[in-house]
């Protein structure tokens, strides 16, 4: 008879809730990738990773229309190629992009993920709901993919559309730097092979923004390691002597994304890049893990 | 310095006399050279609502933190609805906490932070806006639900903090300084929701610095000082314990001490009548004297010690 209030208060949710330890892990991946798209920074950057391949199109239609643009002396010679050919401008957009647009995207979702739940106390309530430790690491990890593939893909669709309707270009095809033509499918599949390229190297900033993050309660912290980080890689890269350490820096494979307009396609450079990323972004996973199991709540 | 585990005064409780919430054996915490706690035994009888006490930085919170698995103790164990060890977790989902403060996400109003915590309740299943609406109605959130958190008052944020911990129903609620921020109307809902819980056969930990809170909802107190337990146990028998001797009534007052005098009992002038020290006679054979030499008494009652005189005894003596 004595039993009875705890029973009668377990008994109003059903058996499977009352005796699992924590809930199921779709629930928490979509309240996580809720959470990141209601957040306004991230939907603030969003619309400035949108606006990237605009400017460039419009950009490139005012000066150098069709014909007009040979855009020698200013600018890369990625943008140069953007004139009079639209489905070059996702990628010359990606490019541009990765160089801090989009990294700054990822750290930012990374270091709101554990730095920024911690500074706001509410890692304690996820810890003590309880998220297992491996499970919150998972869940963070799906709510910063999500922006990464979504930050991506704004650029690339918002550069194809802005490609085909602003600078135009010769019907639907693609002049390659090698100077072949590729076909409309053809071309948006060499602009789908660099999203994904530009995807697995965020992944990998994404991942040691995350290790990062789970030292620090402060997001700024996780901001400044990872920029800090890369603008430091640009350096050692331009250093002649140190010409060996370019093989382990994440930003020397970043190139590649501009050997996709080339034809016949060179996968080499994409390749060994991607692998390089692997290999930041299990470090960065295994260090994540490591401290969460670990870091106070 | 060890607790008293009496009988707990719930029926749900009653059932498991020797049942205890939770259990903490030689519990240390250093933070570098900094002593946090320091060799703690504690029991949180089932049922009992325990009242956590002691002065700005004498170890509540780190010894809350350790409690729920945040923080690794550096020595001792820690055990919670019988789940101890790596096995700590395993008791969460049956415990509510509302500790250092409510953490939200500013940017969402205060119904959408209670569904991004009741996705990880593991208890909760299928549609999570009943139990989120029912929550924020017990804490009188509802008329704010829908009001960013940003523009919360302090008040309404610890609110939304004991509504998340109410979530679920729970076998343990653990608030840290519940009242911090509220206004009058704020500490008496939180009395009534520590006194439904009660009811309800949950146990409440309670730590605070406002001993009239404490004693107005707690069966049970515990003492810190600089990390160490002072004293724990039944707060009644700890009162009795520290109880003055009897007060009596009367408008013979001297008529009154000289018949106690004879009758073997100093006794002194007080507001109303006399007072009767401890350790002379018992209560019935005071009564006995007085009523045997014709004195008029009103009343007679023991002197209640009150918490308050308690906690300032305990923690100067030790200061």
């Amino acid at each position: 008879m004595t039993t009875v209030t705890t029973v009668t208060t377990v008994s109003t949710v059903s058996t499977a809730a009352a005796t699992r330890t924590t809930a199921p892990l779709g629930r928490l991946a979509a309240a996580e990738v809720r959470w990141v798209l209601r957040r306004p920074r991230t939907l603030v950057l969003l619309v400035l990773l949108g606006l990237i391949p605009v400017a460039l199109g419009v950009g490139i239609a005012l000066t150098g229309g069709p014909g007009g643009g040979d855009g020698d002396g200013d600018g890369p010679g990625l943008v140069a190629a953007v004139a009079g050919n639209g489905l070059v401008l996702p990628i010359a957009a990606l490019g541009l992009a990765l160089t801090l647009l989009l990294p700054l995207t990822v750290s930012t979702a990374a270091a709101d993920a554990l730095a920024g739940e911690s500074a706001h106390g509410t890692l304690r309530g996820l810890l003590l709901a309880p998220v297992g430790r491996g499970r919150l690491v998972v869940m963070k990890a799906v709510g910063v993919v999500a922006v990464a593939v979504l930050a991506v893909a704004v650029v690339a669709v918002v550069g194809v559309i802005t490609g085909m309707v602003v600078v135009g270009g010769p019907s639907g095809t693609l002049i390659t730097l090698s100077g072949t033509t590729l076909g409309l499918g053809e071309a948006l599949g060499r602009v789908a092979l660099v999203a994904g390229w530009t995807v697995v190297q965020l992944l990998a900033v994404a991942a040691v923004a995350l290790a990062v993050s789970a030292f620090t309660e402060h997001p700024l912290v996780v901001l400044a390691a990872v920029l800090g980080g890369l603008i430091v890689f640009g350096v050692l890269a331009a250093v002649p002597s140190l010409e060996w350490l370019q093989p382990l820096l994440l930003t020397s494979g970043w190139a590649a994304g501009a050997d996709a307009l080339r034809d016949p396609l060179p996968l080499d450079g994409l390749a060994s890049s991607s692998l390089r990323a692997l290999v930041y972004l299990v470090l960065g996973v295994a260090v994540t893990v490591w401290r969460m199991r670990r870091r106070d709540g | 310095m060890t607790a008293a585990t009496s009988t707990p005064p719930t029926e749900a409780a009653a059932s498991r006399p020797d049942a205890v919430a939770a259990r903490v054996r030689g519990l240390r915490k250093t933070f570098g050279s900094t002593v946090a706690i320091d060799d703690v035994d504690l029991d949180v009888p089932a049922g009992a609502v325990l009242g956590m006490l002691g002065p700005n930085g004498s170890g509540k919170t780190t010894l809350i933190r350790m409690l729920l698995g945040l923080t690794r103790p550096t020595a001792g164990t820690v055990e919670l609805l019988g789940h101890g060890g790596d096995d700590l977790a395993a008791a969460l989902p049956d415990v509510g906490a509302l500790v250092e403060g409510p953490g939200f996400h500013p940017f969402l109003s205060g119904r959408d932070n209670l569904l991004r915590c009741a996705a990880a309740e593991p208890r909760l299943d299928g549609d999570l806006r009943a139990p989120v609406d029912a929550a924020l109605e017990r804490v009188g959130l509802a008329d704010a639900a829908r009001r960013r958190y940003r523009g919360y008052s302090l008040g309404m944020k610890q609110r939304l903090g004991l509504a998340a911990a109410l979530l679920v129903p729970r076998r343990l609620v653990v608030l840290d300084e519940p009242t911090n921020g509220l206004d009058p109307a704020g500490t008496r809902d939180v009395r009534r929701v520590v006194a439904d819980l009660r009811d309800a056969g949950a146990t409440v930990l309670l730590s605070s610095h406002l001993l009239a809170e404490v004693e107005a909802v707690c069966t049970h107190v515990a003492v810190l000082q600089t990390g160490t337990l002072l004293v724990s146990g039944e707060l009644r028998a700890l009162l009795d314990a520290d109880a003055g001797g009897l007060v009596v009534s009367t408008p013979d007052v001297d008529d009154a001490i000289l018949a106690l005098r004879e009758a073997g009992a100093p006794s002194y002038r007080a507001e109303g009548g006399v007072a009767v020290p401890p350790g002379s006679l018992e209560a019935p054979e005071i009564v006995a004297a007085l009523v045997g030499a014709g004195v008029a008494v009103w009343e007679v009652h023991r002197r209640r010690a009150h918490l308050e005189e308690l906690f300032a005894r305990l923690t100067e003596e030790d200061a």
